[in-house]
């Protein structure tokens, strides 16, 4: 039995806890607003991941977890796939989604566009906006680390937006 | 007729366990779902050829005792479920299905957002459910 979920009113919960942790409560400490935004993707990712393996056999190694976060868990979520997945056989692994839905409706000014690409959120001091999209960025990476790290696989997770809407999460296994 | 069921988290920290007898052997049942944890790890770090397929959640019969038969399941996220139960005769399609539900009302007490992970589950609906699901067993295989 499937539950659905109004997108635009979980894209509006989105841009609304994003902008009251970054404009309200953390104002002066974006760092703090980020790790509190991570958190709480941290616990839907933890409680989906427990939801979506229910009928499952377990995975055997990391590869096939990631595997699952790229097909049937992307797909619950965003209904779509991940659209390119690399690895390095070393623990990094990078899941492209090349229309990241919760990007898909955010629009940079092109005057500031102009200025470059961005390769991590933590480093983009000096573009606003992109700096702005790049906090709506701590949720979905959240939620990857959640899942897998109730799957048993410690990580950390950080997103690249070089360009929108495309958007690709580099996740690091901790040995 | 189920006599005890727990649910034991990835650290073997017991995060439900409920007995349902009349008497007064909480204790004994509790040693034995303690004691099945032990077969629980054995089984999945040397899985056997012929036992049950390789990785399946439900682990079948972990082992038999004079009066009881104890069950195990173990979720994707190392969550794992014990089952002990006095009929001797059980179906393995029962089991199953009573892991499955047992499954689903976990994941839907633990998506309460208001629990705490790793903490013990203490919500009454849940407690309700399960109830519900242990008397429903074998109801069928009677039938």
């Amino acid at each position: 039995m499937g539950r659905e979920v109004s997108e635009s009113c979980l894209e509006s919960l989105l841009t609304e806890i994003v902008s009251s942790y970054c404009n309200g409560f953390y104002a002066n400490k974006p760092e703090l607003a980020a790790r509190r935004i991570e958190a709480i993707g941290f616990q839907v990712g933890h409680q989906l991941s427990e939801r979506y393996t229910i009928d499952r056999q377990r995975f055997t190694d990391h590869l096939e977890a990631i595997k699952f976060i790229c097909k049937d868990f992307w797909s619950e979520l965003f209904k779509k796939q991940i659209d390119n997945l690399k690895t390095n056989h070393r623990g990094t692994f990078v899941l492209q989604d090349n229309r990241f839905r919760w990007l898909a409706h955010v629009s940079v000014d092109p005057s500031l566009d102009a200025s470059g690409s961005i390769q991590d959120p933590s480093a983009m001091a000096e573009n606003k906006a992109s700096q702005a999209t790049g906090m709506h960025l701590y949720f979905p990476c959240g939620i990857i680390r959640g899942a897998l790290s109730n799957l048993g696989i410690p990580c950390a997770v950080s997103a690249d937006i070089s360009n929108l809407p495309a958007c690709s999460f580099v996740v690091r296994i901790k040995a | 007729m189920i006599v005890c069921v727990a649910v034991v988290g990835h650290q073997n920290n017991p995060l439900y366990i409920q007995s349902f007898t009349e008497a007064d052997d909480a204790l004994k049942l509790h040693h034995i779902v303690h004691c099945s944890l032990d077969v629980v790890d054995e089984r999945v770090n040397n899985p056997k050829k012929s036992g049950p397929t390789l990785n399946e959640t439900f682990l079948g019969l972990l082992y038999p005792t004079e009066n009881y038969k104890v069950y195990g399941y173990l979720t994707n996220t190392k969550v794992k479920f014990i089952m002990v139960t006095t009929d001797l005769d059980v179906r393995d399609a029962d089991v199953r299905n009573f892991f499955r539900r047992f499954h689903a009302a976990y994941v839907d007490a633990v998506s309460n957002p208001f629990h705490v992970p790793g903490k013990k589950i203490t919500s009454r609906t849940f407690a309700e459910r399960v109830s519900t699901i242990v008397k429903s067993f074998g109801l069928n295989a009677a039938g």
